[in-house]
């Protein structure tokens, strides 16, 4: 399969909840979690989503959601889902992956709604001043469930 | 990157009929059941114990059933964008629209009517004709005096709202409970939370 | 001869069965998950009235209640995140925590006692409510009580036959996606108790409602345990098992 990168942006435009880079495609374990290493990739990540996903609704005019779905680019492919709640999930793989919303879909519904919105322990919003907001926010996702759930899921589709 | 209007007018949030549908459909087949008699009896003991807890002071009870409300709707809005995949609403009038036949439905198995619409179409008011929170209910008679037995749903209902960028007050203005003629609750927007500016990009 | 009439009788029950069945699929319904988020919220809920009341009373000039007054208000309602009023709950002391567990219990109490009328009154054929002993109560408790509120039985019910009885689920549903990080699963022990009050305060209830209300009758402890190696989750499953300890003076 070949995906590279896993990436969650919340509703505080610009801050990384979390990040999962694979670094070596043999090894589903290698790679980063929420590393510090990932925030100017993050920041041009979420940049580059954001100025298409507003350029394309100002093309698509008044009143209506044209959500960005892929991005490509001659190395690699960026998949995005964005929920009405501002949440971003976005998976970087190969260009052989045309379509990866439903691998997007499951991360959403079966993977963060169980594991950190079903989750009494874990904040739903992750910034918690106005000082986290607007891509100042350092808090991750940090719960072994949704990092378990994650690497299980994702793991097997990295070679 | 195409961008053909007509094509994407038609696929977003179509007529109030098919909204119906969408929301019976996920009633019907994605969604685990409880009896509704069981959610009545716990929702009754944890008011129950409000009141004794503040001494009936019924003011207070309101507070924070509305604060226990909001900690639900800001979770429960992505368990139910998970299920429905449905997009940001463009008005207030479908978001009224899909609270009502969707929101109400998939969660509460009940479809409360809209009505009552503000001049300036920035307020509504939601009106349930069934009520799983208080069926066979009484209230005593100091409670039905200040008492909104009920007010949990408003705080889910802010809290939700919130997290798709609308900010809005949400309350009761009639209860059956309390002897009036019907359940309302009135939503009214009051702006909506323009999406954050990453820093650096103003 | 004598057949025939075992046939019968064993139609008559699975007829009865089937009306039952019948019955509970046309009873009205709502979405489990709202129900296990009201469960759920139900513990930040008491800790933040532990704290409206502690503060009331440190308020000496009645701010607390003009604030209230005022429709503007409706922000302030919004109070702590439930993840925050968990880590309250941690600093809290003693007497604080064990307001909140009271709390809890007389919610779940309450409900235990109804939700046992509830089900005597709905023509199960499966109980019979007149020669209930102890243990038949708990069977109850185990099977319709558990069916009801939480979708599954409890999976062992263990005894002495002098009072004391294992309640042991083995997927206690409601807790089971509560995890924090890695590092801090001592916390996350002592953040699950208050999530296990509403339930055991459920088990006196129906005890209470069958006969069992003596003031410091019924007690009831809940702590997790570890699930027999037969029902070690497969990889990736974050089951919780929890037992719950009941004991019950029984005589005099």
């Amino acid at each position: 399969m070949a995906i590279y990168s896993f990436w969650i942006f919340d509703r505080h435009l610009g801050n990384c909840i979390f990040d999962r880079e694979w670094t070596l495609k043999s090894n589903q374990s290698s790679g980063t979690t929420n590393s510090k290493l990932n925030e100017d990739t993050a920041k041009l990540l979420y940049g580059m989503v954001f100025s298409l996903r507003s350029i394309s609704q100002k093309l698509s005019g008044e009143g209506s959601h044209n959500e960005i779905r892929t991005i490509s680019t001659g190395k690699y492919r960026a998949h995005i889902l964005c929920t009405a709640s501002g949440l971003w999930f976005v998976l970087l793989s190969d260009l052989k992956q045309e379509d990866l919303s439903h691998v997007l879909r499951y991360l959403y519904s079966e993977i963060y709604v169980k594991t950190v919105v079903h989750n009494w322990f874990s904040p739903v919003d992750f910034a918690e001043s106005d000082s986290e907001k607007r891509g100042q926010g350092f808090r991750k996702i940090r719960n072994r469930n949704f990092l378990a759930s994650v690497e299980r899921f994702l793991g097997p589709m990295v070679n | 990157m195409s961008a053909n209007s007509a094509s994407i007018s038609a696929s977003s949030a179509g007529p109030k009929k098919s909204l119906k549908t969408f929301g019976d459909d996920i009633w019907k087949n994605k969604t685990a059941k409880i009896n509704a008699e069981l959610f009545t009896l716990t929702y009754g003991s944890i008011v129950s114990q409000l009141c004794t807890d503040f001494e009936r002071d019924f003011k207070k009870v309101n507070s924070q059933l509305y604060a226990m409300g909001y900690n639900i709707g800001v979770r429960l809005i992505e368990d139910f964008l998970a299920r429905t995949a449905l997009p940001r609403c463009d008005s207030l009038a479908q978001t009224s629209e899909v609270i009502s036949k969707c929101a109400f439905k998939i969660f509460l198995n009940v479809t409360p009517q809209v009505g009552n619409w503000s001049n300036n179409k920035d307020a509504f008011s939601l009106f349930l004709d069934e009520n799983p929170l208080s069926d066979f209910v009484e209230l005593p008679m100091d409670a039905a005096k200040e008492l909104w037995y009920s007010n949990i749903l408003c705080g889910v209902l802010r809290g939700a709202l919130e997290m798709v960028q609308m900010d809005c007050d949400v309350w009761f203005v009639n209860d059956v409970l309390r002897g009036g003629q019907s359940t309302e609750m009135r939503v009214k927007l009051n702006r909506i939370m323009k999406d954050e500016i990453p820093a650096g990009e103003d | 001869m004598g057949d025939s009439g075992l046939a019968s009788e064993v139609n008559e029950h699975q007829r009865l069965q089937l009306q039952f069945q019948l019955f509970q699929e046309s009873l009205p319904k709502v979405d489990e998950t709202i129900y296990r988020m009201l469960l759920n919220e139900a513990v930040p809920l008491a800790i933040s009235v532990e704290k409206s009341l502690t503060h009331h009373k440190e308020d000496a000039t009645g701010q607390l209640e003009a604030e209230l007054d005022s429709k503007l208000a409706l922000e302030s309602q919004q109070g702590d995140a439930s993840h925050k009023l968990l880590k309250d709950y941690l600093a809290a002391d003693q007497d604080q925590q064990t307001r909140i567990k009271t709390r809890l219990e007389n919610i779940g109490f309450q409900l235990g006692q109804k939700l046992s009328q509830l089900l005597i009154f709905s023509n199960n054929p499966n109980l019979s409510f007149k020669d209930m002993d102890l243990l038949s109560v708990m069977k109850f408790v185990c099977r319709d009580v558990w069916k009801q509120v939480f979708g599954k039985q409890i999976d062992n019910l263990k005894t002495n036959h002098r009072g004391t009885f294992y309640l042991l689920d083995y997927n206690y549903k409601p807790i089971e996606p509560f995890t924090l990080e890695e590092d801090l699963s001592d916390q996350e022990q002592k953040l699950i108790e208050p999530f296990l009050h509403v339930p055991c305060g459920m088990i006196r209830g129906v005890l209470a409602s069958l006969g069992f209300e003596k003031e410091g009758q019924v007690t009831c402890q809940a702590t997790l345990v570890d699930p027999p190696d037969s029902k070690q989750a497969g990889a990736g499953t974050f089951t919780k098992s929890v037992s719950f300890n009941v004991q019950v003076l029984v005589g005099r």
